[in-house]
């Protein structure tokens, strides 16, 4: 599904990622932790297709190169960025939003429009489905919702738009154990055969959660080290002084 | 004396049955209008829309001669129940009450050019002088009406290249509450020079919504004189975008307590368009609330002022005065000036500012992009954010869709 090969980004003559190797296959769960600055959210930002970053190497998705693909395109072929600090967009009602986006996806890939009574049914199936209030979806986009809020919102959108490749930046950060259920029980029952997930965080707590495939360690722009989940315990224990 | 104008002095002579008064305020208006021509940018009011120099570039030749009236039907709108006021050139043509008791409305032409001050506004001296087209409404004690008017205000074809003065007066008496949509029609390429005066009197409420039905090449100025009085209530919300060049002068007076003001405006500016929106609220008695909040969005080669003033006599104690001017530039071809003014002489005051311009915000375009959403839309989505908070203050339903369409429709043009 994915296939990223000796990926170096810069931001501001500043070089983050340094040779960066990965390959996610369908129906896996990859889990990336690292110490700040690693370059766990460039990473994130690479590969939903962030302006700004000068990028080398190959980044291919579904066999295709991801390089010259604007944002929203990545987004209409299935890639959807959980964000770390997702953004307050004042004036603009959440669901009037999210049908936006739904359609402009189903739109790119051939499928229906969806009109708004079948969009709203979605919604309550979805929001149920996890447990989170739909009330939200009728307030503005993520203004004056809590931290909590905003990450939960951030994963009934992955539910709603339903993508086969979902990146969640620190989506745990911040929240606490109820939240943090739901935001597991939101990967957990999405995953099958076809969907992956590169799941960024900064502790192990989620993947007490969150089962990953694998575990890697993101150390000044590389990929240092690969595991399976026990390596996440380890790294609970002795910290990445060991992984530089 | 403008070169590229004929104003006719004679004119004045033409006007029916008037007093030797009014025809000597109105010559004296007329004189002061040449000697200063169209107010240019040494003028503070008009530092930022010199209207000389805009006159200059676009009308070749202007005069003010009176136009054949030419006699339309309008097609109603549809969105929403409202009785109406069918203008044609600024003459009333007909009215429709339905829905109120009719005794208690008074409707009629207005010509009358008596009883003003004399302006420091060239334009508002040009009104005085020539003023003969417009209308007048009276609103009887106790009455509140249950829909809302909507003022059809057509310019004809047959306006091209002239100057057009209109003088309207709104009168709400005692405790009477009336809501007036002001939409215009405009066929033509000219210049509409309009005064309007709102008096309200104690415990009454006023609500007024200006939008354009069309995009147009009209040039207007608007200067709007509005007196409050005790426990009244004013309210303008503009959306008045779709106009080469448009200028809307309002001033309140707060004459006595516990009056309240609010101005909002959502703009859209296009491409050559040019509009500005200046106030002056003087609150000039105790207790009286003011709000103003001016949203403009500017797309490239557009140009939109605010100048705001926000004045406090000594006696005007507890005043609660705010100001608030945001605008949003799609690029950097768009200009947007601002200059808000406070000046209080009474100590006891709650009086802010504030005015902020950017351009559309990258780091958010990228979260609704990441979405799906091409850029066009994702700007879309945030000019649309950005405008909405004002359509929120309209409370029927039907007429705020109506408000959101037509926002929509203007800005699915971008």
């Amino acid at each position: 599904m994915l296939e990223i090969k000796n990926l170096k980004a810069s931001i501001n003559n500043r070089q983050i990622l340094k040779g960066l190797n990965l390959s996610i296959k369908p129906g896996e769960v990859h889990a990336v932790m690292g110490p700040n600055g690693s370059g766990k959210s460039t990473l994130a930002n690479v590969l939903s297709g962030k302006n700004g970053y000068e990028i080398s190497g190959e980044l291919n998705f579904e066999g295709k190169s991801l390089k010259k693909i604007p944002v929203e395109e990545r987004a209409q072929k299935g890639i959807f960025l959980a964000f770390q600090y997702p953004l307050e967009i004042p004036g603009v009602n959440t669901n009037n939003f999210l049908k936006t986006s739904l359609n402009s996806i189903r739109k790119a890939n051939g499928d229906k429009e969806l009109d708004t009574l079948s969009f709203l049914k979605l919604v309550k199936e979805k929001s149920l489905e996890l447990g989170i209030d739909e009330k939200i979806l009728s307030r503005q986009l993520n203004v004056g919702f809590s931290g909590g809020e905003k990450k939960k919102n951030e994963i009934l959108q992955m539910k709603i738009l339903n993508p086969s490749f979902s990146i969640l930046d620190e989506t745990d950060s911040g929240l606490d154990i109820d939240a943090l259920k739901i935001i597991a029980n939101g990967v957990n029952s999405s995953r099958d055969k076809k969907k992956s997930f590169l799941v960024i965080t900064h502790y192990q707590r989620l993947l007490d959660y969150i089962k990953p495939d694998f575990v890697h360690i993101l150390s000044d722009g590389k990929i240092v080290k690969t595991g399976c989940s026990e390596l996440a315990e380890e790294l609970e224990k002795t910290g990445y002084k060991n992984f530089n | 004396m403008p070169e590229n104008i004929n104003i006719d002095a004679n004119q004045i002579d033409k006007i029916n049955k008037i007093t030797l008064e009014e025809k000597e305020f109105r010559i004296k208006n007329l004189e002061l209008f040449k000697a200063a021509g169209f107010p240019n940018k040494r003028l503070e009011d008009w530092k930022f829309s010199d209207f000389k120099n805009i006159v200059d570039t676009n009308f070749k030749i202007l005069d003010t001669n009176k136009v054949t009236t030419i006699s339309k039907k309008i097609d109603l709108l549809k969105d929403f129940e409202h009785n109406y006021i069918f203008l044609i050139n600024g003459n009333l043509h007909s009215s429709n009450f339905d829905y109120e008791k009719k005794e208690k409305i008074k409707v009629n032409s207005y010509n009358s050019s008596s009883n003003y001050k004399i302006s420091d506004n060239p334009m508002v001296c040009l009104n005085h002088a020539l003023a003969e087209n417009g209308y007048l409404l009276e609103i009887g004690k106790n009455y509140k009406f249950k829909k809302i008017l909507v003022v059809y205000n057509l310019f004809t074809k047959n306006l091209e290249n002239k100057i057009l003065n209109i003088k309207n007066k709104i009168k709400l008496n005692e405790n009477s509450e009336l809501h007036v949509m002001d939409y215009t029609i405009n066929e033509s390429k000219f210049i509409n020079n309009t005064y309007e005066e709102v008096i309200l009197e104690k415990d009454s409420k006023f609500k007024n919504i200006n939008i354009q039905h069309n995009k147009s090449n009209g040039f207007f100025h608007k200067f709007l004189k509005n007196k409050l009085s005790l426990n009244s209530s004013y309210s303008n919300l503009i959306f008045s975008s779709g106009l080469k060049f448009n200028k809307l002068d309002i001033e309140c007076d707060l004459i006595e307590k516990n009056s309240n003001c609010n101005i909002l405006s959502a703009l859209f500016l296009k491409k050559d368009e040019h509009q500005e929106i200046k106030t002056r609220i003087n609150h000039l008695a105790p207790n009286c609330k003011s709000f103003q909040s001016v949203k403009n969005v500017l797309s490239p080669y557009s140009k939109g002022i605010f100048q705001g003033k926000i004045y406090v006599k000594d006696v005007a104690q507890k005043t609660d005065a705010y100001q608030l001017s945001k605008a949003l530039l799609i690029n950097d071809d768009a200009e947007f000036n601002s200059k808000p003014e406070l000046e209080i002489y009474a100590d006891d005051v709650k009086c802010s500012h504030g005015s902020t311009s950017g351009s559309v915000d990258e780091n958010s375009l990228y979260y609704l992009m990441s979405r799906g959403l091409t850029r066009a839309d994702a700007t879309k989505l945030l000019i649309k954010g950005f405008l909405n908070d004002v359509v929120e203050f309209i409370k029927n339903p039907s007429i705020k869709k109506f408000i959101e369409n037509k926002l929509e429709e203007n800005i699915n043009g971008y």
